[in-house]
């Protein structure tokens, strides 16, 4: 999944401008994918691959605060640069409450705009590369047995085995086992790690 | 010395005298027909007179015979100069009879030379004397002619004619004409016939005296002359009068006479009209002297309507500014008329002007205010728009600066492709020329230029403020729907200041909607031809509406129902429709909002027919 290319979508209710962007992302030796409207942007694009969006703030129909508001009730955290025609701060600060990575006003510059893009770009794949381990340490967290759990819960907890044991009303060379086990299964060489994973899955 | 001589000379002389006096009179006054008419007949009587003192004093048969036979052709001239006169005068008399009169009377006159000796009688036996007015005078003795009867029929026709005259003079109401003019040549034609049928028949043993009864008819015919003429001078003095009296009012009005002689160019000027074009009092005046006076950019105006009058409009009415000698400008307004002759040829034209330099200055001023305030108003107008404004600009420089930073970067690849360099650079060229319209539009609202009528394209001006504000359109949310009828005739108007009242109008719908849904922010722009009136236009919002009880209080000045609102769009919306003779009203809609109309009269230059 992370081999695939990330694109760079955008979307400009105006043909030149959106032309433009594209080529100048394009020249910057970007994918890019290009949507004259937000409306055509969400029908087209479900699920969105890696990338970022390049949206423009004022459009008619959906404008860009409102795909960014379907998108988040969609659960999509595609990092949104906003372009704007006028900096309009209640505008730009409702946005970036919302999680958007940059607003910037029009005419951008390259470097500007390439930067946002690229940094939009890590930070999407960052995210994509994080949700993807946690995933890892979800599925090895379910190839355990409800005693192996029990054991993990009590030994990340810090407990000795002695403890676990007697906690759990067993003897001490069986939690050794299963602590052995549930080692294994997490692919941890040491508690120290397995506190991390399990710090992880948490947050 | 006797009284016969005297008596008939007296008459002859008198009759002449007054004959002469009117022949004078008709010798300055050609169109005077009835003094004519007048001469002919005393001048007639005047010769009757003399004959009949002829036939008195006449020794012998041939001479009396004479005497009698030459008493026709004046009896003829007084006839038919009396029918003429009632004819000319009176205005009254059929023509039938009058030309019966003058046809039987005729041809007794001829019968009179064809009989022997004459009509009166077949046979002369013999004269003899007879007492008269203490003389005796010569009567004749013979046997009468029953041709006589034809020239006595003339006289019957002749009283008949009097009478229908004198009749329809007094039903048209002039009663006192009639009963002094009609009514005494019928008293004394009556008598004088009468008498002349017992003398000519021998009833009675007397001497011809005709003359003195047309004596009679003459003095009545003089008196009613000398009344007109009197009356003619008291008019004329009353005239003179009112003339005087209209060149003080004239004068106290400031108003300046002008009369143009269109056949000699020559021009009369009273002296507030030379003081008001700046000529001194006895300077000669023609058109040419006076178009060097007007301001040229009115010269080829005023030369035209003067060809337009020439031409047969008849009247005039204009406004035009002056240039007197030393450099000071005037306003003038000029209204006048050309009197035609008979033919239908132009003849002269009178002109009243007057110097309105305070009134035209004040309006102009008035005016310029009017403009300023739209302008103002505009200006104010647009810098609400401002930042969808430099949206809209942004839009072709954020294209092109993307465009040629692409180009840079892929100018720096080692594999350039020129094809797509070439497709950068016709991109950049259309959003540059896209930015340049912006900004030209822009100008042309901020601009304070002269107010300008020219044919405007109705649709194309919607378009173009549809284009200027579609990003404060899109940034409300607010949708347009255009209902633009094709086709439509030009409208004359100052494009900018048309442009300035869409823009108004589409501007408070948008306000008008802003507590409305997203969904429901929609405005309908309408264009169409309306019959008689002209073009309609028409923005419809669906905002909550104008109060029913304010629908025409929205278009005062200082009224305004925004809280930031100065209240003086609409009144200076209202200010331009007018002026350019349109109308401007607004309506609620039956389903919710309101629409605001105006309409302009079609330029007929461009109307379809």
């Amino acid at each position: 999944m992370s081999n695939v290319v990330p694109t760079v979508f955008v979307v400009d209710d105006d043909p030149a401008v959106l032309k433009g962007l594209s080529r100048l992302l394009r020249a910057a030796r970007l994918t890019v994918s290009t949507f004259s409207s937000s409306q055509e942007f969400l029908e087209q694009l479900d699920p969105l691959g890696p990338g970022c969006l390049v949206l423009d703030l004022a459009m008619p129909g959906l404008n860009g605060l409102e795909l960014q508001e379907a998108l988040m009730k969609k659960g999509n955290a595609v990092p949104i640069i906003f372009l704007t025609g006028h900096g309009d701060v209640p505008t730009s600060v409702q946005a970036m409450k919302r999680g958007a990575l940059d607003f910037l006003t029009k005419p951008v510059n390259d470097e500007d705009l390439l930067k946002a893009v690229y940094a939009a770009i890590e930070k999407d794949r960052n995210a994509r590369q994080a949700r993807a381990e946690l995933d890892e340490i979800r599925e090895r967290l379910a190839t355990l047995t409800p005693r192996e759990r029990e054991v993990l819960t009590h030994v990340v907890s810090g407990q000795l085995n002695k403890q676990i044991a007697f906690d759990l009303g067993t003897v001490e060379q069986t939690i050794k086992v299963h602590r052995a086990r549930v080692m294994e299964k997490m692919k941890v060489h040491s508690v120290a790690e397995l506190v991390r994973l399990t710090e992880r899955v948490k947050e | 010395m006797n009284w016969v001589t005297i008596i008939w000379s007296m008459v002859a002389s008198a009759c002449l005298t007054l004959a002469l006096t009117h022949l004078l009179i008709w010798l300055k006054r050609r169109q005077a027909w009835a003094s004519l008419l007048f001469f002919v007949s005393a001048t007639g009587t005047s010769l009757l007179a003399l004959d009949e003192l002829w036939m008195m004093r006449s020794q012998t048969i041939a001479e009396y015979t004479s005497a009698i036979r030459w008493l026709h052709p004046p009896a003829f001239l007084v006839i038919v100069a009396l029918v003429g006169f009632v004819r000319a005068f009176l205005r009254a008399g059929r023509p039938w009879l009058a030309w019966a009169v003058i046809g039987v009377r005729a041809l007794s006159l001829v019968l009179n030379f064809i009989l022997t000796p004459n009509l009166n009688y077949s046979r002369i036996t013999g004269l003899h004397q007879v007492p008269f007015f203490g003389d005796s005078v010569s009567v004749v003795e013979g046997v009468p002619s029953p041709w006589m009867l034809v020239g006595q029929f003339s006289f019957i026709l002749w009283i008949i004619f009097v009478t229908d005259a004198a009749v329809s003079v007094w039903r048209r109401g002039d009663r006192r004409r009639a009963v002094m003019l009609g009514g005494s040549i019928m008293f004394f034609a009556l008598v004088g016939s009468v008498y002349a049928v017992l003398t000519l028949w021998k009833i009675v043993d007397a001497p011809v005296m005709a003359s003195l009864f047309y004596m009679g008819v003459i003095l009545s015919m003089a008196y009613e002359l000398s009344y007109d003429s009197a009356r003619a001078i008291k008019v004329g003095q009353d005239l003179q009068e009112s003339e005087h009296r209209l060149e003080l009012a004239a004068e106290a009005a400031h108003l300046g006479v002008l009369i143009r002689d269109l056949e000699s160019d020559e021009i009369w000027a009273s002296n507030i009209c030379r003081s008001i074009f700046g000529f001194s009092q006895s300077e000669p005046l023609d058109l040419s002297l006076l178009l060097r006076r007007i301001h040229p950019h009115d010269r080829d105006t005023i030369s035209h309507v003067f060809a337009e009058v020439q031409g047969g409009i008849g009247n005039y009415e204009m406004e035009y500014r002056v240039v007197l000698p030393r450099g000071e400008v005037r306003w003038i307004a000029s209204r006048g008329h050309v009197e035609f002759n008979d033919r239908g040829k132009p003849v002269r034209v009178l002109g009243l002007s007057t110097d309105i330099t305070k009134r035209k200055v004040a309006e102009l001023e008035v005016q310029q205010q009017r403009w300023e305030l739209a302008h103002l108003s505009r200006v104010t107008m647009l810098g609400e728009l401002s930042g969808s404004m430099a949206h809209e600009l942004n839009q072709p420089l954020m294209a092109i600066l993307s465009n040629a930073q692409a180009a840079q970067r892929f100018m720096a690849h080692n594999d350039v492709d020129l094809d797509e360099v070439r497709d950068i650079l016709a991109d950049i060229v259309d959003q540059d020329i896209r930015a340049g319209e912006i900004i030209h539009r822009l100008r042309l609202l901020l601009k304070k230029g002269e107010v300008q009528q020219q044919p405007v394209d109705v649709n194309d001006a919607v378009r173009e403020v549809l284009k200027l504000i579609h990003s404060d359109l899109v940034n409300q949310g607010v949708t347009t729907r255009t209902e633009l009828a094709p086709a439509l005739p030009t409208v004359n108007g100052d494009r900018v200041q048309l442009q300035q009242v869409l823009l108004n109008l589409l501007m408070n719908a948008c306000d008008a909607m802003n507590q409305n849904g997203p969904a429901n922010r929609q405005i309908v722009v309408r264009t169409e031809l309306s019959d008689g009136v002209g073009v309609c236009f028409s923005v419809s919002d669906c905002g909550m509406g104008v109060d029913p009880g304010k629908l025409e209080q929205v278009f005062e000045p200082f009224f305004s129902t925004k809280a930031q609102g100065l209240g003086l769009g609409l009144s200076v919306c209202h200010t331009i429709i007018s002026a350019h003779a349109g109308k401007l009203w607004a309506v609620n809609n039956p389903d919710g909002g309101a629409t605001f109309c105006f309409t302009l009269p079609v330029n007929s230059e461009t109307a379809p027919s």
